[in-house]
């Protein structure tokens, strides 16, 4: 079976409405000519599918494949309505809570303005990204949420081990709020590090039109962090955009099902230009959350030295000089940087991109920001505390309590793998010989005219419980509260497209203790991890947490087409 | 790139060659995933001789270990069998393997197999690439100039253009 489209249902009329009409877009047709050519004779002042163009792609249109189109409804919120006559969106802002503090959170339609040009987007409480709630570790604040967006939605609150009634999960712990209904979530931090909330209904279409923000716990020990003299909290995103305006997603179904949604855009904190200024000297704390639908990144801060601290959920056991920060959709890190020489720092994506088409790799570089660093010195000098390495005996001896289940058997083990339907045979027969080689980790989209066009109605994407056969929400794992389990994960590298998956598990906290058979050297907690293709991963799961928790695909289109379960945490004391 | 395994270690070399020689077939435990392993053919110097090289994803805190440039960084296993000692090709003593990019503009040393006639190093700069294993003179040298007895391809080295297959001039433009 494959995954059925639940965008509709409780959709506001009016949202339907605009669906079924065909209506002017508020963009100039002067800008319609595609730089690739295919599709530039499409109609740009109606909302149609048009492929977008991706940076790096000389020649991506395959023979005979010009005229495929997802086989599902274009769809653009807020479609018809002058962006002009909605609230300008502004930069988020600081929403400092404590315990029992309310915070009223409302979705909502918004104009923003990016690269100059004017696009009709989401935001919560009209910024962008949504505001950063900062609070202290144990405590529990309230957030009233209102959803005034033509879309049903939820909150879920990412890496956040809260009382499983709040975790934002559809058709699992709470209905759908639909257009105009609220919600009141109550949220406790037991954990320091920064988190990130964001819908969970549709995330491919909510979250890239800007329904994201952070929370920054900040830890009960004063001596958790090294001291720095400043933090930058930073959410990296991509949008993806076309000639007039943004690519349209899929109604029924998300589109870009093979492999996620890429922007052309990057965004730190909703900007297309990161700016920092600093003194010489100046150590930088970075809370690091990446917010993009599929995009995995390679961050590097210019020639800065740069220490990685923490990761999803609290600090590495041992802190390490890296040369950059790989960040997977959904993951958090944080790092440390020195900026020891005066001038200027690019922050920059680094990777190594494919071209199935042309079988190609290719360097590519992308310049999300800069940090400018003055002559003057930072004061007081933090060099010589950033020159060590903490090595962390508090999580190590936290960790310790676990070692003895590190070289069990699995309880569990899953296969990340696709099904798929009904695809034009042309792009059967491409793909059938395209099949020689998938990298471990994809950095781009690397075949965009066979990605765009697949959907949920013709791709699944399988969690495929290895013992019993069961698929996705058919998977029925049971456990107590205070079990220590392991999870196996197999990403499949004989499927028909095999994909690295980001897997996130809700509502607990885990160890990667072992890859393809190799010990993880240097532990976190996490509850996010990249399966690169055909690697296997091994989980330890400290299962804390009573309730119905899902696990799934963190890539929006993945998740959209399936590629999720349930585990349930039972409370055998109660 | 960061090599190991190049201190010189000859005691021993060629005796371990001729254990090397009747051994078993390579490796004793399952293949792992084909994206993660390549074979190294004999050349006609060295008829008998099989390798195989074993790529493992190196570990880093973010989980998979990036360069700065952006490249997967490797651990890299070379494992061959059955080759005849280096001096029966020549004025040799050792071998060594050398990685270099598909069109050979590019190729650098990796190190010099041990008498059990194994390398373990790390690359974090390549995409495709070739392993090559040459008979050397000794293992200090930075050239290669002996001839070659194995030869490799990453699987990410099979990856080839679309355009060159017969379907790309078939299907209507």
């Amino acid at each position: 079976m494959f995954a059925q489209s639940v965008i509709a249902r409780g959709a506001a009329p009016f949202c339907l409405a605009l669906l079924l009409v065909t209506v002017p877009l508020p963009w100039d047709s002067a800008i319609a000519q595609h730089p690739t050519g295919h599709h530039a004779d499409a109609d740009t002042t109606t909302l149609s599918w048009r492929m977008p163009s991706m940076p790096g792609m000389s020649l991506m249109m395959l023979p005979g494949m010009a005229e495929y189109r997802p086989d599902i409804t274009p769809f653009l919120p807020g479609l018809g309505l002058d962006p002009m006559n909605l609230p300008r969106a502004r930069p988020r802002e600081v929403a400092t809570l404590g315990e029992g503090d309310t915070l009223h959170l409302r979705s909502a339609l918004v104009r923003r303005t990016i690269l100059g040009k004017t696009f009709t987007m989401y935001g919560f409480n009209g910024q962008y990204p949504g505001p950063l709630i900062r609070v202290m570790q144990n405590t529990t604040i309230v957030v009233d949420f209102t959803n005034d967006i033509e879309l049903p939605t939820t909150i879920h609150w990412h890496g956040v081990r809260l009382d499983n009634r709040f975790d934002g999960v559809p058709g699992v712990t709470q209905d759908l709020v639909p257009p105009g209904g609220r919600f009141v979530y109550q949220v406790h931090f037991p954990d320091a590090g920064v988190y990130w909330y964001h819908p969970h209904h549709r995330e491919d279409i909510q979250q890239e039109l800007g329904l994201y923000g952070n929370m920054l716990v900040d830890p009960g020990d004063s001596t958790y962090y090294s001291l720095v003299h400043r933090e930058e909290i930073l959410m990296l995103d991509d949008l993806l955009l076309q000639e007039g305006g943004i690519a349209p997603f899929g109604l029924e179904t998300s589109n870009h099902t093979l492999m996620g949604r890429f922007g052309n855009v990057f965004l730190v904190n909703g900007e297309p230009t990161y700016q920092l200024s600093v003194d010489r000297g100046e150590v930088v704390r970075f809370f690091l959350t990446n917010v993009s639908n599929t995009r995995m990144y390679n961050l590097q801060v210019g020639g800065a030295r740069v220490k990685a601290i923490a990761g999803d959920i609290g600090k590495f056991e041992r802190e390490a000089w890296v040369p950059s920060v790989v960040l997977a959709p959904a993951e958090r890190y944080v790092v440390e940087a020195r900026f020891d020489q005066p001038g200027t720092y690019a922050l920059t994506n680094r990777v190594q991109a494919l071209n199935h088409l042309l079988g190609e790799f290719y360097g590519k570089v992308d310049t999300l920001g800069t940090i400018r660093v003055s002559d003057r010195s930072a004061v007081p000098d933090y060099g010589v505390s950033f020159d060590q390495l903490r090595a962390n005996t508090d999580v190590a001896a936290d960790i310790a309590r676990y070692r003895p289940h590190f070289s069990r058997s699995p309880d569990f083990e899953l296969d990340l793998t696709i099904r798929v339907g009904q695809l034009p045979q042309g792009m059967i027969q491409y793909m059938s010989i395209d099949t020689t080689y998938f990298p471990p980790v994809e950095w781009n989209d690397a075949m965009p005219m066979m990605n765009w066009f697949t959907n949920g109605t013709n791709i699944e994407w399988l969690l495929r419980d290895a013992r019993s056969g069961a698929e996705n929400m058919d998977i029925a794992w049971h456990l107590p509260v205070g079990e220590v389990t392991k999870i196996r994960l197999r990403n499949d590298e004989d499927a028909f497209h095999p994909m690295s998956h980001p897997i996130h598990l809700h509502g607990q906290r885990f160890l990667v203790v072992e890859r393809d058979g190799r010990p993880n050297p240097n532990l976190v907690w996490k509850e996010t991890v990249l399966v690169p293709v055909g690697s296997t991963i091994d989980l330890l799961v400290d299962v804390s947490n009573p309730g119905k928790w899902m696990l799934h695909c963190h890539i929006a289109e993945h998740l959209e087409a399936g590629m999720r379960m349930i585990m349930t945490v039972e409370d055998q004391s109660r | 790139m960061r090599t190991a395994g190049r201190s010189p270690q000859t005691i021993g070399f060629f005796g371990l060659f001729a254990v090397a020689l009747v051994s078993g077939p390579v490796g004793h435990e399952p293949d792992p995933p084909e994206i993660y392993r390549f074979d190294l053919v004999a050349t006609a110097r060295a008829p008998g001789a099989i390798g195989t090289g074993l790529l493992n994803l190196a570990w880093s805190p973010f989980g998979v270990a990036v360069s700065a440039d952006g490249f997967l960084v490797y651990d890299l296993a070379l494992t061959v069998e059955r080759v005849i000692e280096p001096q029966r090709l020549g004025p040799f003593t050792t071998y060594v393997a050398w990685i270099a990019t598909p069109s050979l503009d590019k190729i650098e040393k990796l190190g010099f197999l041990s008498a059990a006639g194994k390398l373990e190093t790390q690359i974090a700069s390549w995409n495709k690439f070739i392993v090559l294993v040459t008979a050397e003179a000794s293992t200090d040298v930075e050239r290669r100039t002996g001839p070659v007895v194995l030869q490799g391809r990453s699987p990410s080295g099979f990856i080839a253009s679309f355009q060159s297959h017969e379907l790309f001039n078939l299907m209507p433009h």
